[in-house]
């Protein structure tokens, strides 16, 4: 197996959790975001000490629209081909075993749907509760999230509901002069609004919400590594994902080694 | 008549000293700059305000006026030295000669089409509007918003940046060989195949009275100039764009003198209901938009009653924004606590070191 699930560096062990296409849609997604940040950021802050500099570096008023809308575009092809990742994943790993034991039926097809990794479940609310439960020193024992807890999921959404309301209206103010022979002219205001408050909802969480859990936590800083190699260290195993990681090590063979949730 | 000759005397040595007639323009035939060439020629006058007379004579010279004598504007001053002169009339008619008429130059013409705008303090019956009888500055006249102007030449040649371009020039001096003139004519037509000023200059005039609050709450009006600047076209503009609209283009109906800017009630104005789309889709702007370009609401002021949709979507935003980064914030200083004091647990589970579940 190329990428096995767990893998051995310096006698340390090493949990496969992001496949190479995964990856390489994560670079291409904070690649492009952090470049429509840098052009985008500096018009809505234009009066800021900061803006003019930074939007003379990204190629100024001639050039830096231009970068925006490049990068916008790639982010959206992203977005239409993600969509048809999991989709493609969806019906080749779940619909295909299904049909395979011969148990495709409507209700199997939605509840295989509904089991995804990045669907939110009845598990994740629990594991909020628990997570209070322990951040408010009810109890001493962390939630055992599962293979993407829910901050992950949430992660996950946050791009995938941003992407439909900030691209299309971005789109539209970029047609603003076609767009207009078929809708109201109003219609570009609310695009505006939805662009630029959507944008500065989704940079803040990113860049520091999304940043704080992979790369400034005490056990992260400075860098978070996942996101290159794939693969997550044991002790981030345990105190991320302890319910998946006691499943891999079952799995795998390794009951007896493992390690306790709390020391 | 001793502090005469005694003035005459000083005036006579100081021109001396000062070389009469080296540097000194041709047009300067009273030598004014004589004095007025000093940095420190100021004064604080009756209201107070700090006055500067000092003339950059190399500035001047780049400018329209420039082949005036002084006093073609300054027509009160009859004696060297003078009294304090009265404010410059615009409206006055120059030597000059107006060369394709022959008559004396005046700006009178663009006084008259001020006062048919909706910046004049008369209305179209020719009375004193109540407003400007209460707050006549409110009502610009033609120094409010022009100084004295320098040309912003055009250059056609690739590769020159804009100003006088000596390659253009030498085309004018094969024939118009004497003096300066070429020089000032390239200047005079060249400057006015462009705007006079940056648009970013033009919005910062407007905003000399429209950005002002008390002025806004006077003549009730909204915040034109904050929403403008919240807009693309302002905040291209800030960023030195010169092909974005600035206050003038929207307001002036096109092929209009800039001076005729018409409220939005006038049916003529480029504003109006019906003529929205029109001036949207000049061919330099938004040439193949639709008629429905016109419901764009360039002014938004997020108010309940006037801008509703916008009031209440800004609204919908800021909440999620706050629900959704106070949950987090809170959680991350949550999590950072109980790092920093991991043993105060209520309950010391039982099943701490439980294998899995």
């Amino acid at each position: 197996m190329k990428y096995p699930r767990i893998a051995y560096r310096n006698g340390k062990r090493y949990f496969y959790r992001f496949s190479l296409v995964q990856r390489i849609q994560h670079i291409v997604l904070f690649t492009t975001v952090i470049t429509l940040s840098l052009t985008g950021f500096p018009l809505r802050y234009y009066d800021k000490p900061w803006a003019e500099p930074l939007y003379n570096f990204m190629g100024g008023i001639e050039v830096a629209p231009w970068i925006h809308r490049i990068a916008g575009s790639i982010l959206l092809g992203l977005f239409v081909f993600h969509t048809g990742y999991w989709i493609y994943l969806f019906f080749k790993n779940r619909i295909g075993r299904l049909k395979r034991e011969n148990q495709l039926t409507f209700r199997n097809a939605v509840r295989e749907f509904f089991s995804q990794e990045m669907i939110p479940n009845a598990k994740d609310g629990r594991d909020l509760i628990d997570m209070f439960k322990y951040l408010l020193y009810f109890t001493n024992r962390p939630p055992r999230y599962d293979r993407m807890s829910w901050k992950e999921k949430f992660d996950y959404f946050a791009p995938y509901w941003g992407i439909p309301i900030l691209g299309p209206a971005g789109v539209a103010l970029w047609f603003r002069d076609e767009i207009t022979h078929y809708v109201p002219g109003i219609v570009l205001n609310a695009f505006y609004i939805m662009h630029t408050d959507e944008a500065l909802l989704a940079a803040l969480f990113l860049f520091f919400v999304h940043w704080y859990n992979v790369h400034y936590s005490p056990e992260k800083f400075p860098l978070g590594t996942v996101f290159l190699t794939g693969y997550l260290s044991e002790s981030d195993m345990i105190h991320e994902h302890y319910a998946e990681y006691v499943k891999i090590m079952k799995e795998e063979g390794l009951e007896h080694e493992i390690k306790p949730q709390i020391h | 008549m001793l502090k005469n000759i005694i003035l005459f005397l000083g005036f006579t040595l100081l021109a001396v000293a000062g070389g009469v007639g080296g540097k000194v323009h041709a047009a300067d035939e009273l030598n004014c700059v004589l004095c007025h060439k000093h940095r420190g020629l100021s004064r604080v006058d009756e209201n107070g305000d700090f006055r500067l007379f000092y003339i950059n004579e190399k500035m001047f010279k780049k400018g329209p006026h420039s082949r005036l004598k002084c006093i073609d504007c300054h027509r009160d001053i009859e004696e060297i030295p003078h009294k304090p002169a009265k404010k410059v009339d615009c409206t006055v008619e120059c030597h000059l000669e107006e060369p394709s008429s022959k008559q004396n130059f005046s700006h009178k013409p663009v006084s008259e089409i001020l006062s048919k705008s909706i910046h004049s303090r008369y209305d179209e019956n020719g009375n004193l509007k109540e407003m400007a009888s209460k707050y006549p500055e409110d009502f610009p006249s033609c120094k409010d918003c022009h100084d004295n102007p320098l040309y912003r030449p055009l250059s056609f040649f690739k590769g020159e940046a804009a100003g006088i371009s000596r390659r253009g020039l030498s085309r004018c001096r094969t024939c118009h060989t004497k003096g300066e003139f070429a020089e000032t004519f390239y200047a005079h037509v060249t400057s006015r195949l462009q705007k006079m000023r940056s648009p970013k200059e033009i919005v910062g005039i407007c905003a000399k009275c429209h950005g002002d609050p008390a002025f806004q709450e006077r003549h009730d009006l909204d915040a034109v100039v904050t929403s403008y600047m919240e807009t693309f076209h302002g905040k291209a503009v800030h960023f030195g764009s010169e092909e974005t609209p600035d206050c003038i283009d929207c307001h002036v109906v096109s092929g209009e003198s800039v001076h005729f800017i018409e409220g939005r009630e006038s049916p003529t104005s480029a504003i109006a209901e019906g003529n929205i789309a029109t001036t949207c889709r000049t061919a330099e702007c938004h040439a193949d938009a639709g008629e429905n370009i016109a419901g764009f609401q360039v002014h938004v002021t997020y108010d309940k009653e006037k801008y509703p949709l916008q009031h209440y979507m800004l609204k919908f935003f800021t909440a999620l924004m706050a629900a959704v980064l106070y949950f987090f914030v809170v959680i991350i200083f949550l999590e950072l606590l109980r790092r920093l004091f991991p043993n105060f647990s209520f309950i010391k589970s039982s099943d701490a070191d439980e294998r899995g579940h």
